[in-house]
């Protein structure tokens, strides 16, 4: 058996902390400048899915951003998908509360060590965004970070049954859809009441984390799915608006790029999912991260001299 | 770089890729000291994998726990292996199967050979047992035919595809099966569903053996079916995600590696 076929490599990283399995996609950059130190790519597992995610959209990721120039890693946190370890009985309760952030900075500490990086670009969808927001906040080797689909609430693991059934009502019956719409509105006019508090169920301490990430400047690649009963980044009638929220919490000096994928689903796993991912998170990497160094110090300094660079100036965009 | 990895002091997983013609294959080879009896572990198929890996895993684990050589892997075109989905065949697969389980049984020293399939990896070592490969055989929720499993597949597929999709767009299994019997591809949760592979399908069947195989000349070949019921999920259709990969699976695992270890202890006899 190899360890190592062209362009891919399987490694353990071990320095810090428990060990854990990867993919190493080697950058297949042919015009770099040798004293440069590359940025490297860091894909998170997604909830509990093996490293290479939903129809093995990861894998694709990550060679296109490998060929693209920048060495992409592939990991199992501890526990999941190759690597060793236990899981707590309430995974979701442990990866909403941020439990393997810790486990996501030693390893980004570790890749920056032995790859020889200048930093590292935290990649998470939907769970894996969680640890990947809190890792950043850990991590001063953290150069950006690409969030697909994030969610900012406490989601169950077991939705009651009752609630089940009445979704699927409300999806296969034209009185379950009236029903279901009226209740939209409804929804829609208690939140009016409400304002712009963000309801009870929201993950205030990941919203507070990303409050301190963001307003330093950080790049961040927000990547948004459609969603069921939504338009575009627009949540559904009645739903909190997390992204307004979280757009308004970042502030005017942040780094944020929201894109909006159409014609996919929450894994982005489809053809026009997973090439949207490649294409926007390209350019996004070769706006902020550029392979041949000549503004270097528009990278990671935006997040160490913030308060001082106009450069840092918000760049989000919707699409 | 070392991916020889110590998870207990006397056993250790070794990934790597093993070159099989046109591709490479990711397997994880879980090593034990003086083991006891080889396994090898046959997948559910693609987006099955992804499901069931964490309760794979810990199967293969729990095994090496008793002394027993495990060897699992990714279909070619599917998860770490290399390969493009699309292009492949049941009969790449099967092909695959039996270079691995080749390779495997080669392992010294010589050991009583089992193989373990799982839903479509039921059907596929199935087939490689009754082509004389292995000393005995545990199938898992085997469905009749690889047809079976694919259409249950896609039912979940479209049901999911349905919550997103307004009423007039949306498109029910008997359209997308419509689509692939007139030679159009179909993606389903990211794998691209050749009309080919549709048409495959039907002809995979699970093999018809007896109990207790008589056919060898050596020794008797004994045969395990079990159909795991829902609280086997996530290793079959069903449950949560973010759930049930945490659930205890020991109901099911002690009962059947007890049966592995009784099969490699008859087996040791009939050898010697």
């Amino acid at each position: 058996m190899k360890q190592s076929i062209e362009g891919r490599e399987l490694i353990t990283l071990g320095m810090f902390g428990a060990a854990v399995q990867g993919t190493y996609h080697r950058s297949r950059a042919t015009n770099t400048d040798a004293s440069e130190r590359p940025v490297g790519i860091l894909i998170l597992n997604s909830l509990s899915l093996p490293r290479a995610y939903t129809g093995d959209a990861a894998v694709y990721w990550a060679e296109s951003f490998a060929e693209s120039g920048y060495p992409t890693f592939r990991i199992d946190l501890p526990g999941l998908g190759d690597s060793d370890g236990s899981l707590p009985a309430d995974l979701l309760d442990f990866v909403n509360s941020g439990g393997f952030a810790g486990a996501t900075a030693d390893k980004v500490r570790e890749l920056v060590e032995r790859f020889n990086l200048s930093g590292v670009i935290i990649v998470g969808h939907c769970a894996g965004i969680i640890g990947a927001l809190f890792a950043a906040e850990k991590s001063p080797q953290c150069q950006g970070l690409v969030l697909m689909d994030p969610y900012f609430h406490l989601k169950q693991a077991v939705r009651p049954k009752v609630r089940q059934k009445l979704s699927d009502w409300a999806l296969h019956s034209s009185t379950g859809r009236f029903a279901s719409n009226v209740y939209d509105q409804l929804r829609k006019f208690y939140r009016g009441l409400r304002g712009a508090k963000p309801p009870a169920n929201a993950n205030f301490p990941l919203l507070k984390c990303w409050k301190d990430v963001a307003t330093t400047g950080l790049p961040i690649l927000l990547l948004k799915a459609p969603a069921r009963k939504a338009t575009g980044t627009k949540p559904r009638a009645g739903e909190f608006d997390y992204l307004q929220h979280v757009l308004k919490l970042a502030g005017r000096r942040s780094q944020v790029t929201v894109k909006f994928v159409d014609g996919t689903d929450h894994s982005f796993a489809n053809k026009a999912g997973r090439s949207a991912i490649r294409q926007h998170t390209e350019n996004w990497l070769k706006s902020c991260f550029p392979m041949a160094g000549q503004i270097d110090r528009l990278t990671n300094p935006l997040r160490r001299e913030n308060s001082a660079n106009e450069m840092s100036a918000a760049t989000t965009s919707h699409n | 770089m070392n991916t020889t990895r110590q998870s207990e002091p006397d056993m250790q997983e070794e990934a790597g890729y093993l070159p099989v013609p046109g591709a490479h294959l990711y397997t994880v080879l879980h090593r034990v000291t003086e083991p006891v009896a080889r396994v090898l572990l046959v997948g559910p198929f693609a987006s099955e994998r992804q499901n069931s890996y964490l309760p794979w895993i810990r199967w293969s684990r729990y095994l090496a726990a008793r002394r027993i050589e495990v060897l699992r892997y990714d279909y070619r075109g599917v998860g770490e292996s290399l390969g493009q989905f699309e292009d492949m065949t049941f009969e790449d697969w099967y092909a695959d199967l039996q270079l691995l389980a080749d390779w495997f049984a080669r392992r010294t020293p010589s050991l009583p050979f089992i193989l373990h399939g799982l839903e479509i990896g039921a059907l596929l070592a199935a087939k490689s047992f009754v082509s004389g490969v292995g000393d005995a055989m545990l199938l898992w929720s085997p469905p009749a035919t690889a047809n079976q499993a694919l259409r249950s597949t896609l039912l979940r597929w479209v049901g999911l595809e349905q919550l997103l999709t307004p009423g007039a767009e949306r498109r029910s299994a008997s359209d997308y099966i419509r689509q692939l019997e007139q030679g159009v591809p179909v993606e389903v949760e990211g794998y691209q569903w050749s009309p080919r592979l549709w048409r495959d399908s039907f002809q995979w069947e699970l093999p018809s053996f007896p109990e207790a195989d008589r056919d060898s000349s050596l020794h008797q070949r004994p045969t395990k079916t079990v159909k795991l019921p829902k609280e086997a999920a996530p290793l079959v259709k069903g449950g949560f995600v973010g759930y049930d990969e945490v659930k205890n699976f020991d109901w099911l695992f002690e009962k059947d590696a007890e049966w592995i270890e009784a099969q490699a202890v008859a087996c040791g006899e009939c050898q010697r």
